[in-house]
């Protein structure tokens, strides 16, 4: 197992590499450089090269590559065209409200999702199984913007149950009464992203039980004299987790990149948001940090969901 | 000799999917009208060929499939309707082999969890008896006490074979029924196992319903034997009687069929014709008649009866 673990971070690491190279040559293909975005008609040309070698623009491709590199293990992603502040900052300033909502969200949805996915898969074609489905299907199929406002337009504004954006009342603070003020921004957020995701784990799951009891060996198990329920939640369950885990994994590593229109349209603080506003102002240097973060959080989930998956089915394992 | 397992006029019939706008409801007759006995310690061969309802009727008995109509009288109790709780237990006794050793073994659990599991639950043992159970049984069907740990994709067929067995024997069954047991295996380590079955079987005391689709197989463990042709036991008697006075045209078509490991012998095979036909549609009269080489006018018109000769009981129109 260990050596396997080593395997997988060696690879994790290989690809971190290659993801922040072509990030680096991504923005260098760019027809514009920093200088000329930033820069005031009324500069002049002698301004505007003082303004590349500051950025370090000057010197030839690959010292600005090694330069990239050098920074980007000391932490740094550079600095904001339009805030002035470093990218590292802005963004671990965004990351723990992201992470707050996502990771509720996501919790939530797995304990709903995989569970209604099983009985789903083995009640497969009944009344129960239908409905599941159908909600589902209607949930991946919304409109995100749309459910927001929705929700926003009656519990934020006609029923004022709600508030109607953000992520904190400001001027609330300390203990309890600023607890329950977040988790009051966070219920609406958390609503919409359930509604998308819930699918995702429904949907893979029950595919996978279905598939999983037709198997010889849950044959096997009730000819054992295995009670219904242990054949279910054991044998079938255990071994159709493995398309479940996969897609988590892959849906946790995005996590970091936060949800781009709920957070919008919530006004919530995440790293979803910053990104809308960093593509609406072209600030280059925080869309490629986000960048960078979020390929760093994938491939470490990736590794995750290799090691869970080694460790559900003892086929897998190191080969 | 003491009866232990009763079959009395067992049908199993599945329903077809047919389009809406068509009037009659088809039905597979996997099954139909088949009624044995098996007594304490003997072995009860079931011949027949794909299609021919051998491993339907093994798993009814099992009740791993439900009956259609019939009776299943297990010592001298009515286990047609049972469920749940009483259904497990009577599981416990009525023990199954299965054909396909690689996928009738769940991937997650070790071998020693998957045999030590129904002695847990059915509170036989308790962890540390189990252990020491299992490992008896590991030395009575020839595998290593080392093994306990590992999982079933480590092992090859033979080895898993012996797996599924001391599986079934777990439990102290009264009847295993072995679904085509070593059909799966190449043929020397058929033989290892066949011969396992016998040692097992003066060992332990069980009765088998050893189902398999090479007379040769069933030869060597059979006391006795029934020949199965869509659905129907076509004949039924002592082994020997079987091999030296073959009656129905059938029968004897297979047992010409069994190769002879003497090149210079000349053997005058009894070809048959065409395939077996569809159990949805079976012919008019003796079904066997549109591929019998000794057919008459009557044998397309009226179904034959099971007649009994002396205990050779056979149905055809011959005799």
């Amino acid at each position: 197992m260990g050596k396997y673990i080593q395997k997988r971070l060696f690879k994790g690491a290989i690809t971190f590499f290659i993801t922040v190279t072509l990030t680096f040559f991504i923005v260098r293909l760019m027809p514009s450089d920093p200088a000329t975005m930033l820069m005031d008609p009324r500069m002049t040309e002698a301004q505007r090269q003082q303004m590349l070698m500051d950025f370090g623009l000057d010197k030839p491709l690959y010292i600005q590559y090694f330069t990239y590199i050098f920074n980007l293990f000391k932490g740094e992603l550079g600095i904001s065209f339009m805030q002035k502040r470093e990218v590292m900052d802005i963004i671990m300033d965004r990351l723990p409200w992201t992470l707050l909502l996502m990771i509720i969200t996501q919790a939530i949805t797995m304990l709903v999702g995989i569970p209604l996915g099983i009985y789903a898969g083995y009640r497969r074609g009944s009344v129960f199984d239908q409905v599941t489905n159908a909600f589902a299907i209607f949930g991946i199929s919304i409109f995100v913007p749309w459910l927001g406002f929705t929700l926003l337009y009656f519990f934020g504004y006609r029923l004022g149950l709600l508030p109607i954006g953000g992520a904190y009342t400001p001027g609330v603070e300390g203990g309890i009464q600023y607890f329950l003020d977040v988790g009051q921004h966070l219920i609406l957020p958390i609503i919409t992203l359930m509604t998308i995701y819930l699918a995702n784990y429904v949907l893979y799951t029950r595919g996978s039980v279905i598939d999983v009891l037709s198997e010889d060996y849950i044959r096997t198990a009730r000819s054992k004299g295995m009670e219904e329920n242990r054949v279910l939640w054991k044998h079938a369950s255990k071994n159709a987790m493995i398309p479940t885990v996969t897609a988590a994994g892959l849906m946790l590593g995005r996590m970091v990149g936060g949800a781009v229109l709920t957070e919008t349209v919530f006004a919530y603080p995440g790293v979803g948001r910053m990104i809308y506003q960093a593509v609406s102002q072209q600030d280059f240097p925080i869309l490629q940090g986000a960048f960078i973060i979020l390929a760093l959080s994938v491939i470490i989930m990736n590794i995750l969901t290799d090691v869970i998956n080694a460790y559900l089915d003892p086929r897998i394992k190191i080969d | 000799m003491e009866k232990i397992l009763e079959v009395n006029n067992l049908k199993k019939f599945f329903p077809l999917k047919t389009s809406i706008f068509s009037r009659e409801k088809k039905y597979v007759q996997a099954v139909n009208d088949v009624s044995f006995e098996l007594y304490k310690g003997e072995t009860l061969g079931l011949v027949g060929e794909s299609g021919s309802g051998k491993s339907t009727t093994g798993r009814s008995i099992l009740k791993l499939i439900e009956p259609t109509d019939g009776q299943i009288i297990y010592k001298n109790k009515d286990i047609t309707n049972l469920k749940g709780e009483k259904l497990r237990n009577t599981r416990k006794e009525l023990q199954m082999i299965f054909q396909d050793p690689y996928a009738s073994l769940n991937p997650r659990l070790t071998i020693g969890e998957a045999i030590s599991e129904p002695m847990l639950a059915h509170n036989l043992y308790n962890r540390k008896e189990a252990r020491e159970k299992v490992m008896d049984l590991f030395h009575s069907v020839g595998l290593g006490e080392d093994y306990y740990n590992r999982y079933p994709h480590q092992f090859s067929g033979g080895q898993r074979q012996r797996i599924g067995i001391a599986r079934a024997l777990g439990l102290n069954p009264e009847v295993i029924v072995a679904d085509e047991p070593v059909s799966a295996l190449d043929v020397s380590v058929q033989a290892q196992i066949i011969n396992l079955f016998k040692d097992l079987q003066d060992e332990f005391g069980f009765a088998y319903l050893f189902i398999a689709h090479d007379l040769s197989v069933v030869k060597y463990l059979s006391d006795r034997i029934a020949v199965m042709y869509l659905g129907e036991i076509v004949e039924f008697c002592k082994k020997d009687d079987l091999f030296n006075n073959p009656m129905h045209p059938y029968t004897k078509a297979l047992i010409s069929a069994i190769p002879v490991p003497d090149p210079t012998k000349k053997v005058d095979r009894i070809i048959l014709e065409g395939d077996i036909p569809s159990p949805v549609d079976p012919p008019v009269g003796c079904k066997f008649n549109n591929r019998c080489y000794k057919k008459m006018d009557i044998c397309e018109k009226i179904h034959p009866k099971l007649q009994d000769f002396n205990g050779h009981k056979v149905r055809c129109h011959l005799y």
